[in-house]
């Protein structure tokens, strides 16, 4: 690894805080990966800015000194879209985590791009209001880079991805330019919606400092319910009922006032999942028997006896085997344990390997014919954890490290098994990165989701923006 | 073997933000709270269902468990919610919190008691609210019963109970003969912590509370909820507890920042004096 130049170190010296540089090897090895654990940290160099001054100064100088860039934020990535194994400059948003004041009348938020997930869900609840970007790593996640990478998680299916909820945004540029796109306005039809560029970027076009979230209230009563249903057929079925919010049920005779409830989430995950989550972590089935599959449902201010119906109906109709609804709200944490431990337990018991792909919800069942085919055949006695955010068509394929394979080995096959899983998704209309991002990980495979037209313009926006290449460089496209 | 358990619900502390005191300072505003049971008494639950059933086919009912608390209409959901669990039948003596006090609780149990028959009174060894750790001593001197109470283990004999009590420096164990009242810590829960005549020493239970499976959430319904008024279980309703304020605890203040490591000392010796 080549070191940071002198001249670009000495001018950091001169012109910033003392402690704005890191070169201790702890915090390079922390501050270089995100949870992609496949690539070995190797950062030149770690800057920690408290300012969006700070920070433009920084990029014009390593724009003068061609220093490469990573910016970082809570780095729970799962695309290596946060690595830095090339001796660049990670930038850590880590100290500029201010929030300003929640605007009650127009359910705005103001807050630095190094504030956590969880601390603006704090901030905001205090007033009723939340940001309802959620995921399992919102106690680490940054606002940043939930924004940088367009983040979904497990409420998407209630309030969309991160886009929708990002009104302004200030984006340091790669020259240093400080750029202030969309302001607190939920209606701004004044030409290209420049913001958008930004979400979804992931720090190769510009680091994002601040922006203005649009906030929405907090939730009603939520209940949680498990159910065990015998198929991924049975999951979907199970599905057109619930986002129907129990109308679907014969003679559901929806009282006045207890209207169709609304799902806010609709989760499955497979037995082999809960497997792993129990091996780590002290959890139980809440069922009395294991099932193949498992659907976790959260519906929000549900009329009791509106629900208890719906669930009756759906154990005459034989749409499911089994099931629990939460008595209160730590039964309810409980249950979500189960769910949103499994990334998290899979990396703890295990090699994982990690896809995340959209599907058009009509294409899952023959998908997922399609991937225990393809396993069966061309790589037996993998095991494959299968879970994520159905409702969505959003499914997370990890395929475990089998014990008879060295590490080297497993990612040589994984890298030509994405090959033949992205073929199919290709061929079921899907995207190859439904929520993760491309990061590192997924660059090779992009052909398969976006024509070669598309891919022309993305790499003219980015020579447009960073014609240096210095921003997060080799992430999504090739440097 | 019949068995009665007593629970109480509690605000949520997941939501304790949301308790409120009125200016006034003479009570505490419930408008707003979530409540769910208080978790000792869930224990209670726990440990009564496992008393009455083989542990092997917890289906097939082997006694009865009859859960009573002391509340107005809608603390019937933390009944139904018992029912759904597994408990058989349920009582509620309808009354409002501010009118009770731990006496007035064991005052109108006993009544109850005498009533039902049960061979064992099981309840939390205290509510997480008021922290009292009153009702279960006093109902077992009203009834000159024998009592257990911190119950960490519970093992069923012919006419008695063996009563595991974890104590400073090791676990004290009591024999109580039935009729009895026990009260249970949270260990009752724990896999090997309970076991009826019925369920064999090897088995071994899900850590926890079980949770309610959605059939049976729905046969709740349908199983017998009684109210009984106050009255009919005590003539004498005056309490013995009164308060006299409510207050918020203070508001955290501030923090500092200092600059650096002697800062730090000096502060903690001369400000805090804790050095």
């Amino acid at each position: 690894m080549a070191g940071l130049p002198e001249a670009f170190l000495a001018a950091i010296q001169a012109d910033f805080p003392p402690d704005f540089l890191s070169l201790d090897a702890g915090d390079l090895a922390t501050f270089g990966r995100d949870w992609t654990k496949v690539h070995a940290p190797s950062p030149g160099a770690i800057a920690f800015p408290r300012t969006t001054d700070e920070v433009s100064r920084l990029l014009r100088l390593c724009s003068a000194h061609a220093v490469p860039v990573v910016p970082s934020g809570g780095r729970t990535g799962l695309a290596g879209g946060a690595v830095a194994a090339r001796g660049e400059l990670v930038v850590s948003l880590d100290r500029m985590r201010h929030m300003g004041p929640v605007d009650m009348l127009g359910g705005t938020v103001r807050v630095q791009a190094g504030a956590v997930t969880e601390a603006v869900h704090q901030h905001c609840a205090a007033q009723g209001l939340t940001w309802p970007v959620d995921f399992a790593s919102k106690g680490s996640s940054q606002v940043g880079g939930n924004i940088a990478t367009n983040a979904g998680g497990v409420k998407v299916i209630r309030y969309g991805l991160t886009r929708q909820w990002v009104l302004g945004l200030q984006v340091v540029l790669a020259n240093g330019d400080v750029l202030e796109v969309g302001g607190a306005l939920e209606k701004n039809n004044t030409g290209l919606d420049l913001r958008q560029l930004f979400i979804g970027s992931e720090g190769t076009l510009g680091i994002i400092t601040e922006a203005t979230l649009k906030l929405t209230r907090l939730p009603g009563h939520l209940d949680v319910l498990l159910f065990a249903v015998a198929d991924l057929a049975g999951v979907l079925a199970l599905f057109r009922e619930a986002r129907m919010g129990g109308a679907l049920a014969p003679g559901a005779g929806l009282e006045p006032g207890h209207g169709p409830f609304t799902v806010t989430a609709y989760e499955f995950f497979t037995e082999r999942c809960l497997d792993r989550v129990k091996r780590h972590r002290k959890v139980r089935n809440p069922l009395s028997a294991p099932s193949d599959y498992y659907v976790l449902m959260e519906v929000e201010n549900a009329h009791r006896d509106a629900l208890e119906a719906w669930v009756a109906s759906l154990f005459e109709r034989e749409l499911v085997t089994d099931g629990t609804l939460a008595q209160h709200s730590s039964q309810a944490a409980e249950l979500w344990t189960l769910r949103e431990g499994i990334s998290e337990s899979l990396s703890a018991t295990g090699l994982p390997h990690k896809n995340d792909v959209a599907l058009p919800i009509s294409e899952l069942s023959g998908f997922c014919a399609g991937l225990d085919d393809l396993f069966a055949r061309r790589y037996p006695g993998w095991e494959i954890c299968l879970f994520g955010h159905i409702g969505d068509g959003n499914l997370h394929i990890n395929v475990m490290k089998p014990d008879d394979l060295t590490r080297e080995q497993f990612l040589a096959r994984t890298h030509e098994a994405d090959h033949d899983i992205f073929a199919l998704v290709k061929a079921h209309h899907g995207s190859i990165s439904a929520e993760h991002g491309i990061g590192l990980l997924k660059k090779d495979f992009l052909g398969y989701t976006r024509a070669p037209a598309e891919l022309a313009l993305m790499r003219a926006v980015k020579r447009t923006l960073d014609p240096q290449g210095l921003l997060n460089p080799g992430k999504i496209l090739d440097a | 073997m019949k068995i009665l358990v007593a629970l109480k619900r509690v605000a949520d502390p997941d939501n304790a933000n949301k308790v409120k005191i009125p200016p006034s300072g003479d009570r505490i505003d419930t408008a707003g709270l979530e409540w769910k049971p208080n978790p000792f008494d869930e224990y209670a639950l726990e440990a009564a269902l496992r008393l009455t059933e083989d542990g092997k086919a917890p289906k097939a009912r082997a006694g009865e468990v009859v859960v009573v608390t002391f509340g107005p209409k809608e603390t019937e959901q933390t009944l139904r919610a018992a029912l759904a669990t597994g408990a058989d039948r349920a009582i509620r003596v309808d009354v409002t919190d501010d009118k009770l006090d731990g006496a007035l609780v064991a005052r109108a149990l006993k009544a109850l008691v005498e009533r039902e028959k049960p061979d064992v009174v099981l309840m939390g060894k205290q509510a997480v609210d008021g922290d009292s750790n009153q009702v279960g001593q006093s109902l077992a001197e009203l009834l000159d019963w024998p009592m257990a109470t911190f119950a960490a283990t519970i093992q069923e004999e012919q006419g008695a109970l063996l009563v595991g009590r974890e104590v400073d420096g090791g676990v004290a164990v009591l024999r109580v003969r039935l009729p009895a009242v026990v009260t249970v810590d949270l260990r009752i829960v724990a896999p090997t912590s309970v076991y009826s005549l019925k369920t064999a020493r090897t088995h071994k239970y899900n850590d926890g509370v079980r949770f309610a499976a959605l059939p049976a959430i729905m046969a709740s319904k349908k199983k017998p909820l009684a109210e009984v008024k106050l009255a009919d279980l005590t003539a004498d309703s005056g309490l013995k507890v009164q308060y006299h304020g409510f207050e918020p605890p203070p508001a955290r203040k501030a923090g500092i920042k200092v600059k650096d490591v002697a800062d730090l000392v000096a502060r903690l010796k001369n400000e805090a004096k804790v050095l």
